[in-house]
């Protein structure tokens, strides 16, 4: 099998994880190549428009596994592969010289043992920080079940350390992933929280949750978010609408992923962690999904619009969170010149203020944007989906000139 | 005082700064300001052309390096009249400070901001965008057409990255080289350089054809989204990236 060939499968089978963030370390070049961006740098868009940053490969697509929704489970016909850490190094250290990638992402199926499959990662990852002097970006993720030694050890040589949730309830896991144990992955979760500093994975760790397999609600899906990131400070938890690549009496057959659900749910995962918003505050069991047409942010603001609308000139920060289309740079930046001056509205636009969604919920100087009696709920719903469906026809419209 | 003079800089940031220093103290206020090299004379314009100091010491400004790095950010861009921007946005600086980010109800305060924005997303993207073949057996070698001059901003960026490497940067829009030694980088104009002898590497379209299998891999067939693509990767910078010029050449064809 050529290093191509290799290649191909082995980047197909690692597709399916959502996560490609290079953020959040500040890894120096200690005289040899490569360092992290604090920011981190999307070096290409594939044709689904997820951004490229890391090489995201499996070192192999063996695994020992039979997880129902995975491509790369056992009893799969599929064609399998397997990378040596030089082939590995090669290719990251390729890439990376010539500027296609931020660094890489390694992932694998299970062979042997957990412990057996840890020990290839970790020798990979150092002959790529020890024989190549490779000090880019490296995420690589833990395999559930390893041993305590092994986990310590990957985790001082790497950026990002991670293990997949894989399904929101315990419940579905055993039905989609009777090999996996929750437990397992919940105990990489408190030794990565407990043991993390500047040089014992630097960058945090995330999960990834599949969306759409299982019957799960979106209020299931977001308390389990909740109680994730309070418990083991998680970066992000990455959220992947299912699609199927099996075939199995357990699972769903969804022609399409359930793509504008999972961009629901990462509306309403930035809510929770950057606008003060609890899952309460957007789902409850009367309600225990998000609405399609209404973004989670807007459809809470239609329900509590006794609470708007908001004065920019004397609303609190948390407040100006609250308001549809404001986003943390907006308010922080509303609070910063109301000090200096009294914004109006056409202040608003040269402060880089967008107004599309924020005028509706919104007085400058005890101005609505237009005649107050409009300020009702019926309006501004019917104005804020009839505004999402127009971007839905020119998008239409642009995608059939190709 | 006459406000009706347009003064000229060497096209040097560190002149430009020179001449707002001195305009500054004279409390003279400019027509416009002007790169001599690339003023054109008009009949209805009087000039004013004073002997300025290509090194001049930009702590005289007593300004903040966050100041200095906004207006030298702004200095870089393409926009008609940044001089004139650049020296509205210092004569606010003095009088504000630090504050000065946050008046952004003043038009050259908000202009100032917006312009220098454009100009680091610029940079940033390119980062990434970037790509660099070997040439040579050993150096790399990079072509980018940026729209704004960001060719230093990157070698800033790359000397730190690719610190043992010897690499080149063309910005081939503005015919200008960055090349750096493994120690330093050199800006030059293509005029001063002769680079005939490129030659790509051997094993060098064995890479190229890795990366392209790799590209076309990680992308998702049920969830493809051109325009989310073109959206987050703008068309400009196609031509350059090894894995998206197949299908700018067919575009441009069409």
């Amino acid at each position: 099998m050529t290093l191509e060939e290799k290649l191909t499968i082995l980047a197909d089978s690692a597709k399916y994880d959502a996560s490609c963030s290079s953020s959040g370390s500040t890894r120096k070049n200690d005289g040899g190549i490569g360092n992290a961006a604090t920011s981190g740098i999307c070096h290409s868009f594939a044709s689904d428009g997820r951004c490229i940053s890391l090489l995201k490969i499996l070192m192999t697509n063996c695994c020992i596994f039979d997880c129902k929704y995975c491509i790369n489970r056992k009893s799969n016909n599929v064609k399998r592969a397997i990378f040596t850490p030089e082939e590995i190094c090669t290719i990251t250290m390729n890439f990376y010289r010539r500027n296609y990638i931020e660094g890489l992402f390694l992932s694998s199926g299970i062979i042997k043992s957990p412990d057996y499959t840890m020990e290839l990662l970790i020798k990979t990852i150092k002959l790529l920080r020890y024989k190549y002097h490779f000090h880019g970006y490296i995420h690589c993720k833990a395999i559930p079940g390893a041993s305590e030694h092994l986990l310590k050890e990957l985790g001082s040589l790497v950026d990002r350390l991670s293990a997949n949730i894989e399904l929101p309830t315990d419940n579905g896991l055993k039905l989609l992933a009777p090999n996996k144990d929750n437990n397992k992955v919940i105990k990489i979760m408190s030794y990565i929280k407990e043991n993390r500093n500047t040089s014992y994975v630097p960058a945090g760790q995330s999960t990834q949750m599949i969306i759409g397999a299982t019957k799960e609600t979106d209020l299931n899906i977001m308390n389990k978010s909740e109680s994730l990131y309070k418990s083991y400070d998680l970066k992000r938890v990455f959220y992947s609408a299912y699609i199927p690549v099996n075939k199995d009496k357990l699972l769903p057959s969804l022609n399409t992923p359930p793509l504008k659900r999972e961009n629901r749910l990462y509306q309403a995962d930035w809510l929770l962690r950057f606008y003060g918003f609890k899952v309460h505050d957007l789902l409850d069991e009367d309600n225990p999904n998000f609405n399609i047409l209404v973004d989670p942010k807007a459809n809470w603001a239609l329900r509590h619009l006794n609470e708007f609308p908001k004065e920019i000139n004397t609303a609190s920060y948390y407040d100006l969170l609250k308001v549809p289309g404001i986003g943390i740079k907006s308010a922080q930046r509303i609070v910063a010149c109301r000090k200096n001056f009294k914004i109006t509205y056409s202040d608003l636009k040269k402060m880089g203020i967008v107004l599309k969604r924020a005028k509706y919920f919104i007085t400058c100087n005890g101005k609505y944007f237009i005649s107050s009696e409009y300020f009702k709920k019926s309006f501004i719903e019917a104005n804020l989906i009839l505004e999402d469906n127009e971007k839905i026809e020119n998008r239409k419209e642009q995608l059939s000139l190709f | 005082m006459r406000e009706d003079l347009v003064y000229l800089y060497n096209g040097n940031f560190n002149s430009l700064l020179d001449l707002i220093y001195r305009l500054l103290n004279l409390k003279n206020k400019p027509l416009d300001i002007c790169d001599k090299e690339k003023y054109r004379p008009s009949l209805l314009e009087e000039v004013v052309e004073l002997e300025l100091n290509d090194h001049f010491d930009i702590n005289k400004l007593n300004l903040s390096s966050n100041i200095i790095k906004t207006i030298y950010y702004v200095y870089l861009s393409e926009e008609e009249h940044k001089e004139l921007i650049i020296y509205y946005f210092l004569l606010n600086a003095l009088k504000y400070r630090e504050k000065i980010f946050t008046m952004r109800n003043l038009k050259c305060v908000s202009s100032t901001l917006k312009i220098a924005k454009y100009v680091s997303g610029e940079s940033h993207k390119l980062k990434g965008f970037l790509r660099f073949k070997e040439i040579n057996n050993h150096v790399l070698y990079a072509e980018i057409s940026p729209t704004n001059h960001v060719l230093e901003l990157l070698s800033y960026h790359f000397t730190k990255r690719l610190k043992n490497e010897y690499w080149i940067i063309k910005d081939v829009g503005r015919n200008m080289y960055s090349i750096y030694d493994t120690k330093r980088y050199y800006i030059v104009s293509g005029k001063n350089i002769n680079l005939k002898e490129i030659n790509t590497s051997e094993n060098e379209e064995e890479i190229e054809n890795l990366w392209l299998s790799f590209f076309k891999t990680i992308g998702i067939k049920s969830r493809e989204n051109k325009r989310c693509q073109m959206n987050f990767m703008p068309k400009k910078y196609w031509k350059y990236m090894i894995e998206m010029e197949g299908v700018y050449e067919k575009s441009n064809h069409e």
